[in-house]
């Protein structure tokens, strides 16, 4: 085990007990959506992103881990604060209790808020408005530079149907390990942006197949 | 879970320790090759010499007493660790560490000793290796570390390192301290003295643990009976285990995490951090690895927990049907040090196990990936399936058993989806492996089997089995085929072992009716593989009744053969006719195949063929009932074949024709015999068919010099012209067309001489201006190539002179350029780069044979 590689990076996911952390990460790596049983302690999965092994660590939510998450957090590259869209109090122990376990992780850490379970709360019923997390995502990156971020540092997903999931995920290792298009496209992976000097758009040569 | 990857085995029995002393109660051990190191509770240490032996694949333990020293200070011996390369051993003993004798067991003369200490670790991966000395790393009662090199008789202090709170264990590992202190876990770096925090924990709840598992790893106790890896770097690289609670002590025997509480000992993979398997020992006080072996004291025993087997472990897995934790040991078995292909061997052997449990279970997804990776004999899959294999085959299963499968129906039970199911499976595995490498050596049990499946399930398939390169035994499959009726598909079968008489045989029932099969394409198959049958003594036992059957398909029989077929006497033109004399339809195809396909160019087949279609058409048209098509079809073969041969006998065929009104024939035959006259005035006056006659003028002079061509035209005129015929005013246009007529070809003086008086120049002016131009035209370029081949002659002549301008002289002492011999003829060669050789001498006139220079072999273009 010793010959294993040493992820390029470390994402980790904290957040209340049974907010969902669990469920987020399955959702992204194995896409599905299954009963998890309470995370003992910590859990780990390893993506590959492009040519780089990425680590995402989902802590144990239950506070009696909370002197765990600290040492967990140690050079994070990037940190997903979850909180339940349907439970004020989860986002309230972001601020309260996350906040100060992110100290240890690396100084340049990114913090990503993202609100679970929205397929839970209809709109008008929202407790915790779309500003508010904004604001909170912001004000969790003082000091860093996140205009290189392709989007807001904030995330309302559900699991139980996967809107936004996999955008938070690749939102953050593409602003912590940056792949160009060509990259993206040689690893299959989904290009958001128009290749202007791509030689044919793909849909005209399947057509040519048809006659 | 069942699982055993240990066994606890007794090393130094009860009966042997009560013996020394009654009260002894264990506190800690430590084994150093054969020597083992009891430290007992009342500051006794004891030096035992033990051995491994291994009878019939059990070990057991054999232990002698070779000596116990009394420390003397009423208090428990905490630690014990042999120090072999100083012949010490470290001790400590009321927060004192000493040194004493490995063997005497006393203590060292110069009596060095650290006081003060709470635990010391020896550094097995120290950062300046000495083989005479050992560092160790020391938990003081107060707030600090020491480091210490240690001597035979001496213990040189290295560093302090002051931490925040007393430590109460550490572990060390080359330039790192992982430390327990009273509150929470740190690591430190030996050379900085830096700290980093790792995690608190509750020493009411929390038994602290430290230990070592890999190379810059540590394994710590966290709460809530988590383990948790840590690296020297402070962060941790696997998710963490969980653990039961009262944790005593925890050990690492790759890949094996071991950890003790007080009434159990549970066993971790450290790949997958889930427990594999639990052992009950109460009262453990001790546990540890020592060079890969595992010992464990319960205050009065010692027990060691010897690895089982991983072969055993992943048999008990298999036995238990946990087939993917078995061929995950399996995997790791590959880093116990065995050869690649005894590996590799044993490996496939369990993929091969696994396989056949997956199968039992009707995972066939999983069996048949474990198959194909395991490589296994195909036959001991099939050989499951009842009557499955040929009947001829000595195979046995291989032995051991992989399995213990006597054949599928006691997997089904009767079960008819089942069964269907497990019959699937063999067809679509079969048809995976078929032409891989697994079916090396193999085909014909696969091709029977498949064969059999196919006959059964009146599989699509089965016909492409046959018609491809199979292996299939025959004796086995005609029973098989004959009991489903597969009766083309035992034709074939019968073809491909040659026997094409017994093929033919039930070919002929299933035209007959006589037979049915769906499969059977029909009698146009059995004409094509009579077609290309060599055997032609069958394509004559078969070919009457094909014929009766069908005339036109029966005879493609004889012309449809192979092209490269060498001739034989039964298929002998002329005894071929002969015979075909009944089946008139079949005479002319066959005729027809012979002159225009084979254009076999003899006379007898052409007169015979022009013959049989006159008389179809004379036939036909006796009969007033019949349609004009057929009759301009029939026709219109018969003008085809008078045109394009010359080979049959024109006389005859004229004799014959003349005396009915078939004047388009009869041109035809005029032509052919050059009575063209005779011909183009059938055309003008009976037929009145203009197009006809020029066309007949062109065809006529295909591939003759021009002047017949203007023969030919000037004859068709001349019949336009005739003025003997009663109607020759109708024929005026046709003849101007004719004069017009971009393809005729005329000679314009006779035609002139031909027209008559009375016709006007306006009418003719078209005709004789284009005639003006061709022959000014003709004219002029017969003057440029006159004045071109001038040019050329010229510039010839230019080159010879300049080619001989400079005279050779010949000398009786010049020899040959080549051959370096005199000239003894007067004739000899000279190239224009003035090399002169005998005329033998010179090979190529165009390359010099000294430089190999290349003349120019065509004079360039002088553009």
């Amino acid at each position: 085990m010793s010959g294993k590689r040493k992820p390029d990076l470390k994402v980790i996911i904290m957040g209340d007990y049974a907010v969902g952390k669990t469920s987020l990460v399955c959702r992204y790596i194995e896409d599905k959506f299954i009963k998890h049983e309470p995370t003992i302690g910590a859990a780990f999965f390893l993506k590959q992103w492009g040519p780089y092994n990425v680590a995402v660590w989902d802590t144990a939510g239950d506070e009696r881990y909370t002197g765990l998450s600290h040492f967990y957090c140690r050079n994070a590259g990037a940190a997903i604060l979850a909180y339940d869209m349907s439970n004020p109090q989860t986002f309230e122990s972001l601020w309260a209790r996350f906040m100060p376990l992110l100290n240890s992780s690396t100084e340049k850490c990114l913090k990503i808020v993202v609100g679970t379970k929205m397929d839970l709360i209809p709109p008008e019923e929202r407790d915790i408005t779309l500003e508010e997390g904004r604001k909170l995502a912001h004000e969790l990156n003082e000091g860093l530079d996140i205009s290189k971020l392709a989007c807001e540092p904030y995330f309302e997903t559900s699991s139980k149907d996967g809107s936004h999931v996999s955008e938070v995920f690749e939102c953050i290792f593409q602003y912590c390990l940056p792949l160009s298009g060509d990259q993206r496209s040689k690893f299959g992976l989904s290009t958001s942006t128009v290749d202007l000097y791509e030689k044919e758009p793909k849909r005209a040569t399947a057509k040519k197949g048809c006659c | 879970m069942s699982m055993k990857a240990f066994e606890l085995v007794p090393a130094i029995e009860r009966a042997k320790l009560i013996a020394d002393k009654i009260k002894t109660q264990i506190e800690c051990l430590d084994v150093c090759g054969k020597n083992l190191y009891i430290g007992t509770a009342d500051c006794f240490v004891f030096h035992y010499c033990i051995e491994e032996r291994n009878i019939g694949g059990r070990t057991t333990f054999y232990s002698e007493k070779q000596g116990q020293k009394y420390l003397g200070l009423k208090k428990a011996i905490v630690q014990i660790k042999a120090a072999s390369a100083l012949n010490r051993i470290m001790v400590l003993c009321d927060n004192t560490f000493t040194l004493l004798n490995m063997f005497d067991l006393e203590p060292v003369y110069s009596g060095a000793k650290i006081k003060g200490v709470n635990y010391f670790c020896l550094n097995e991966n120290p950062a300046n290796p000495n083989p005479f000395s050992i560092e160790i790393c020391v938990a003081l009662k107060k707030k600090q570390l020491q480091v210490f090199t240690i001597l035979e008789d001496k213990i040189i202090h290295n560093k302090d390192l002051s931490i925040p709170e007393p430590a109460t264990i550490i572990g060390v590992d080359e330039k790192h301290v992982c430390a327990a202190l009273t509150t929470q876990y740190c690591i430190i770096e030996i050379d900085t003295g830096n700290i980093q925090d790792l995690f608190p924990f509750d020493t009411e709840y929390v038994n602290p643990v430290v230990k070592k598992v890999t190379k810059d790893e540590f394994l710590l106790s966290g709460p809530s009976a988590l383990g948790m890896f840590v690296t020297s770097a402070g962060i941790s690289q696997r998710p963490p285990m969980q653990w039961s609670d009262n944790l005593v002590s925890v050990s690492c025997v790759h890949p094996y995490i071991v950890a003790m509480n007080d009434e159990f000992i549970t066993i971790h993979s450290i790949l997958d951090q889930q427990q594999k398997q639990a052992i009950p020992f109460q009262g453990g006080v001790f546990m540890n690895d020592f060079d890969g072996k595992l010992f464990i004291a319960s205050s009065r025993e010692i027990y060691s927990l010897v690895p089982v087997a991983f072969e055993k472990q992943i048999q008990a897995l298999l036995a238990d049907k946990r087939v993917t934790e078995a061929l995950e040991l399996a995997e790791n078995a590959h880093s116990t040090g065995m050869t690649k292909d005894k590996f590799m061997k044993m490996y496939r052997r369990i993929q091969q196990q696994a396989g056949f449990i997956e199968f039992t279970q009707q995972h066939f997804e999983e069996a048949r990936d474990l198959f194909i990776k395991g490589q296994v004999d195909v036959r001991e899959i099939i050989c499951l399936y009842p009557k499955m294999m040929p009947t001829g085959s000595n195979f046995t299963r291989s032995s051991p058993a992989l399995h213990e499968i006597p054949d599928i129906t006691v997997l089904t039970k009767n079960n008819e989806t089942l069964t269907a199911e497990y019959i699937y499976f063999l067809q679509s595995y079969l048809e995976e492996i078929r032409n891989t490498k697994l079916s090396i050596g193999l085909k014909q049990e696969i091709d029977v089997a498949l064969l059999k499946l196919y006959a059964e399930n009146n599989s699509p398939e089965l016909i492409p089995l046959l018609i491809s390169e199979t292996s299939c035994d025959l004796a086995d499959c005609v029973e098989c085929l004959e009991r489903y009726q597969r009766h083309h598909a035992l034709a074939l079968l019968h073809k491909h072992h040659s026997e094409n008489d017994r093929a033919l045989a039930i070919w002929s029932k299933l035209v007959n009716g006589e037979l049915t099969d769906n499969s059977f394409p029909g009698f146009k198959f059995v004409i094509e593989f009579l077609a290309n049958l060599n055997n032609h003594e069958l394509v004559w036992k078969y070919i009457d009744w094909a014929l009766e059957k069908d005339e036109e398909l029966g005879v493609q029989i004889l012309t449809e053969r192979p092209v490269n077929e060498p001739p034989s006497e039964r298929l002998r033109p002329d005894a071929v006719i002969d015979y075909l004399h009944r089946f008139p339809l079949a005479v002319i195809n066959y005729l027809e195949y012979l002159v225009f396909q084979k254009k076999l160019e003899k006379e007898k087949y052409h007169t015979h063929l022009a013959v049989l279609y006159l008389d179809k058409v004379l036939n036909l048209l006796k009969n007033s009932s019949v349609r004009k098509e057929e009759i301009d079809m029939a026709r219109s073969k018969l003008r085809h074949m008078l045109q394009i041969s010359s080979l049959y006998r024109v006389q005859l065929i004229l004799g014959k024709t003349k005396e009915t009104d078939m004047h388009a024939e009869c041109a035809i035959l005029y032509g052919k015999l050059e009575e063209h006259d005779k011909a183009l005035r059938i055309l003008v006056h009976k037929l009145k068919d203009y197009g006809a006659a020029e066309n007949y003028c062109l065809v006529n002079s295909q591939g003759r010099e021009p002047a017949y061509r203007k023969r030919l035209f000037h004859i068709l005129l001349s019949v336009y012209l005739d003025s003997s015929y009663e109607r020759k005013d109708t024929l005026v246009a046709p003849a101007m067309s004719l004069l017009n007529s971009n393809v005729a070809d005329f000679d314009t003086v006779k035609v002139l001489q031909l027209l008559p008086d009375s016709w006007s120049v306006s009418l003719l002016s078209q005709f004789l201006t284009r005639a003006m131009r061709k022959s000014m035209h003709t004219s002029r370029m017969t003057r440029v190539e006159r004045m071109m081949a001038r040019g050329e002659n010229l510039s010839i002549k230019q080159e010879c002179i300049e080619l001989q301008q400079e005279p050779v002289i010949m000398t009786e002492d010049r020899n040959c350029a080549v051959c370096n011999r005199p000239y003894s003829e007067p004739t000899f060669i000279r190239y224009p780069n003035g090399v002169v050789t005998h005329v033998h001498c010179a090979k190529n006139k165009y390359i010099c044979p000294v430089t190999g220079k290349l003349f120019r072999t065509q004079k360039s273009n002088p553009s």
